[in-house]
């Protein structure tokens, strides 16, 4: 295919946390909000007079104080993150409001706090308690806990508008950005799909990292570029799989699992749009913040939800995913040392091939994984594994006839 | 050789290289005789403990059963070079969390589908996670808390340093990484391999110590057949805007029970328990005060285990403890006040922070006979010393909320800098400690995280830090040898010392139990 328009522009994007348009944003008079978890809902965090960033470590080096500040069996995604703090990364920062969801990104937060690394006397850090489940009791301690940790906060240290129509609006901006978003990705659903999973994990990770009212006209642009983009013959890629697991913020994962023929058609994984760049519906009933933490505790795929009907719905939702965009294959990827991923995909390697009949590739890797050999001979070995079963379903079918 | 502390060399006189021991220890004939026969006791109740055709047939059923034919060893391991007081204090502690396990173990059999099949005392029996409190228990009278994981995996590794290897092998064949924690890892073994008894009219779960045991938690649910409910006791337990919450889903869980046993819940039978568990916390509190003087009592192991028996299983629901609790504070204050000592010399006073390794909880007994340091408190002893409401409902949700938000290890790997940082150099201070041994269990990640700020704050205070690395349940990855190893480097490097029994200072144990 014929390469987007601003995909290099997106890319240039992704290689700095600190990029032109956070600059922008910030040279705007907007406060830049440092968050590191899906459990603290976006429109809070995109009110107007601030703009929310996901930590990332892009071209990650050494890790060597990361290291020693937290050990070298924690998560290398945190230890990158703190890496990056002590470098200097992450002094445009304001604030880091995180949840204290799993402990090793906690971890990592409260080093980036204690550590001092950011210079700013009036950048501060809170920590709040996220729910593990999802019924009624957890919805009402989760808006509790947004309310003080996360609104209140921003109010008093910035003068933010927390009130309802403040969140209206922020919601509403997140929402266009979702229905371009959501647009662009169902073009991975055609036979030959006019947008690779590489190119949509680089635009909707621009969507985490940038402010959002920033991105908006790239975007439509490339959404009216791939209706009439030319799509690569069909064939090109041997396989489609849905990417499910931990945090995958560098698409060169991505980008070697296409290498392997795996189109990455549909992305299951935290940095994701599936869930989290969908539509939040408002009606008038209810208060806010309320719907804002019921939309997010319900689209919450993480496996730290251990009540069983999470459990079962995250299955479900794999199996979903993987129909509506005709995947042949799952492939299930950890960062190395994640407790949470370690255990959901071991569990998933069995239950979803066996329970729900589809090829599973269970892997765990490395932070950056640049031009990892072992983790393209797994992938490439998966794909003739899919390959051949494929090959194999054709032959008994034409038998059958 | 004989009555005084120190007196024989026990490198050399019980280490044989071998399982069994060279022989028993002489401690000087009233010592000796005390301890010989209660080590004969151990035997009768074990014996007592077989004589019983459930039980007979579940020692046969279940692979981890065999790991507590080591139970009279276990306990010469951690009874070993103490006299007098701290002798008694370790056989008055010790000995009845295992005649509580033989009790425990004995209704798991007998409701036991395939052994004892009595179908109406497991449908009152409500199972709960392994290092979960059976605290909110005490408001139903007539059902009985059960966790099999306790006796299965968490003890068994006590008793014999491999004991539950195999099943952690078993889950990593079943695809989960190595680096997870052994303890959630060697019960989702159990569970795979079907060797956990099938009892119960429900379950309750709990987020309780770290992210992996939560995840296993949620597989082993698979395994279990019964309905099952996940208490989502708050992470940041410091705060207070979060206590609410915590009292929520307890009484969501007392609903629960309630739904699936038909019973009600009793709130005068709850503070009558808790009225005694609020005794017992009494008791401890006045253990940690002789701990802070120069003649500390319980100490080490005895004052770990026995603080686990009473504050996660008891849970004020048997009398025997809070008995035993008052024995023990009689026996630790005259022992004070005649300035006893538990071993020959008090050189460092240290405080134990992090997971203890299952497969050496008696490490602080060689800590105090080998070099002389006096392990004066342990992380798992750090837990929640509230009083639990006796008279108001509400209130008592709250504080019952509160001690499940602070469970043993739970509440320091949880919570935040200020607990699992803050309040050790705080009890530090307290506790007149200079030195910390800090144990690296590798496969927990929640203490971990705080490496480099734990080396910089003890460097701050001038604390003696010193690092032992172990794997919790899987001793290959870090022995017993290497642990002391890491202690006597510390030792002889930095602090120029020579041990207080040189024979300890290396020897080999691999193939003891």
């Amino acid at each position: 295919m014929k390469d987007l328009k601003h995909l290099y522009y997106f890319e240039k994007l992704l290689e700095d946390s600190y990029n032109d348009l956070c600059r922008q944003a910030q040279a705007e008079g907007y406060k830049a909000i440092g968050h590191v978890c899906f459990q603290i809902p976006e429109p809070l965090l995109n009110l107007p007079g601030c703009f929310s960033t996901r930590l990332r470590a892009p071209r990650t080096g050494s890790i060597e104080m990361g290291t020693y500040y937290m050990s070298s069996t924690l998560c290398e995604a945190c230890r990158a993150y703190l890496e990056r703090a002590i470098e200097g990364g992450f002094n445009f920062l304001d604030c880091i409001l995180a949840p204290d969801a799993c402990a090793q990104m906690n971890r990592c937060v409260e080093n980036i706090e204690r550590l001092k690394t950011n210079p700013k006397d009036s950048f501060f850090v809170t920590y709040a308690d996220v729910p593990m489940k999802s019924d009624e009791t957890a919805l009402k301690h989760y808006v509790k806990q947004m309310r003080i940790r996360v609104l209140e906060p921003l109010q008093k240290n910035f003068g933010i508008d927390i009130s309802d129509e403040a969140l209206r609006k922020s919601v509403e901006e997140q929402n266009e950005i979702s229905r371009l978003i959501t647009a662009i990705g169902e073009y991975r659903k055609y036979e030959s799909p006019r947008i690779t999973g590489y190119e949509f994990a680089v635009l909707c990770l621009a969507t985490y990292c940038c402010p959002k009212y920033l991105l908006k006209e790239k975007l439509q642009e490339t959404l009216d570029e791939l209706k009439t983009r030319e799509p690569d013959p069909a064939g090109k890629y041997r396989i489609r799989v849905v990417m499910v697991g931990s945090e995958i913020d560098d698409p060169e994962f991505i980008q070697l699992a296409e290498e392997c023929g795996a189109l990455v058609v549909a992305d299951r994984f935290c940095f994701g749009s599936l869930p989290g760049r969908q539509e939040i519906i408002l009606n008038d009933e209810e208060d806010v913040l309320t719907q804002i933490c019921r939309t997010y505790l319900q689209w919450g795929k993480c496996p730290r939800f251990f009540n069983q009907d999470k459990i079962m719905e995250r299955r479900d939702y794999v199996d979903q995913l993987a129909k509506e965009y005709h995947a042949d294959g799952l492939i299930y990827e950890q960062i190395k040392f994640c407790d949470y991923w370690g255990y959901e995909r071991a569990s998933a390697f069995h239950i979803m091939e066996e329970e729900y009949g589809y090829p599973v590739l269970s892997v765990d890797r490395p932070y950056a994984v640049r031009s990892s050999g072992q983790l393209r001979t797994r992938i490439q070995a998966f794909v003739e594994r899919v390959e051949m079963k494929k090959l194999a379903e054709a032959k008994a079918e034409r038998r059958a006839q | 050789m004989g009555r005084a502390l120190g007196s024989e060399p026990l490198g050399t006189t019980l280490y044989s290289g071998k399982r069994p021991r060279r022989r028993r220890e002489w401690r000087g004939l009233k010592d000796t005789w005390y301890d010989y026969t209660r080590w004969l006791y151990y035997l009768f109740i074990l014996a007592k403990f077989m004589m019983k055709p459930n039980n007979f047939k579940g020692f046969f059923r279940y692979r981890w059963m065999s790991n507590y034919l080591a139970v009279p060893d276990f306990m010469d391991r951690h009874t070993e070079g103490l006299r007098g007081t701290a002798l008694r204090l370790a056989h008055e502690g010790i000995g009845l969390i295992i005649i509580d396990m033989t009790i425990s173990l004995t209704d798991i059999f007998k409701a036991d589908p395939e052994i004892g099949n009595d179908t109406e005392l497991s449908k009152k029996m409500v199972v709960f996670d392994e290092n979960m409190m059976s605290t909110l228990m005490g408001g139903f009278r007539n059902l009985k808390w059960v966790s099999y994981e306790v006796p299965a995996i968490y003890t068994s590794s006590f008793m014999c340093q491999d004991g539950v290897m195999h099943y952690v092998d078993k889950t990593h064949e079943y695809g989960v990484p190595n680096d997870v924690c052994p303890m959630p890892a060697a019960e989702l073994g159990a569970a795979l391999e079907d060797d956990l008894p099938k009892i119960g009219a429900c379950a309750i779960q709990c987020n309780t110590t770290c992210d992996g045991s939560l995840m296993g938690g949620g597989l082993m649910a698979r395994s279990m057949g019964i309905p099952t409910f996940q208490i989502a006791a708050p992470i940041r337990h410091r705060q207070e805007s979060v206590q609410e919450y915590a009292g929520e889903e307890i009484l969501n869980a007392i609903h629960f029970i309630e739904e699936h046993t038909g019973e009600k819940y009793d709130w005068d039978y709850l503070f009558e328990n808790m009225d005694r568990f609020n005794q017992e916390t009494k008791e401890f509190l006045e253990w940690l005060e002789i701990n802070k003087t120069p003649y500390p009592q319980l100490l080490g192991a005895t004052l770990g285990f026995y603080r686990y028996g009473v504050y996660m299983a008891a849970g004020g629901r048997s009398p025997v403890f809070l008995k035993t609790d008052k024995k023990i504070t009689a026996l630790a204050t005259k022992a004070y006040q005649n300035k006893e000592m538990a071993c020959k010399e008090y050189r460092h006073r240290a405080i134990l922070w992090g997971v203890q390794a299952a497969y050496y909880t008696a490490f602080p007994n060689w800590l105090m006979n080998c070099w002389g340091i006096v392990p004066i408190n342990d992380m798992l002893c750090c837990v929640s010393t509230e009083m639990v409401s006796t008279t108001d409902k509400h209130q008592a949700l709250l504080d019952l909320g509160y001690l499940y938000e602070n469970m043993i290890m739970r509440n320091r790997s949880n919570g935040g800098y200020e607990t699992g940082v803050e309040d050790l150099f705080r009890l530090c201070e307290q506790m007149n400690v200079d030195m910390v041994i800090m144990y690296v269990h590798i496969g927990c990640k929640a203490m971990s995280g705080y490496t480099g700020l734990f080396e910089e704050e003890a460097r701050k205070r001038g604390i003696h830090w010193i690092w032992v690395n172990h794997n919790l349940m899987v001793p290959l990855d870090g022995t017993r040898r290497d642990m002391r190893t890491e202690v006597n480097r510390y030792m002889r490097t930095i602090l120029k010392e020579e041990p207080v029994d040189p024979s300890l200072e290396d020897f080999d144990d691999s193939l003891c139990w």
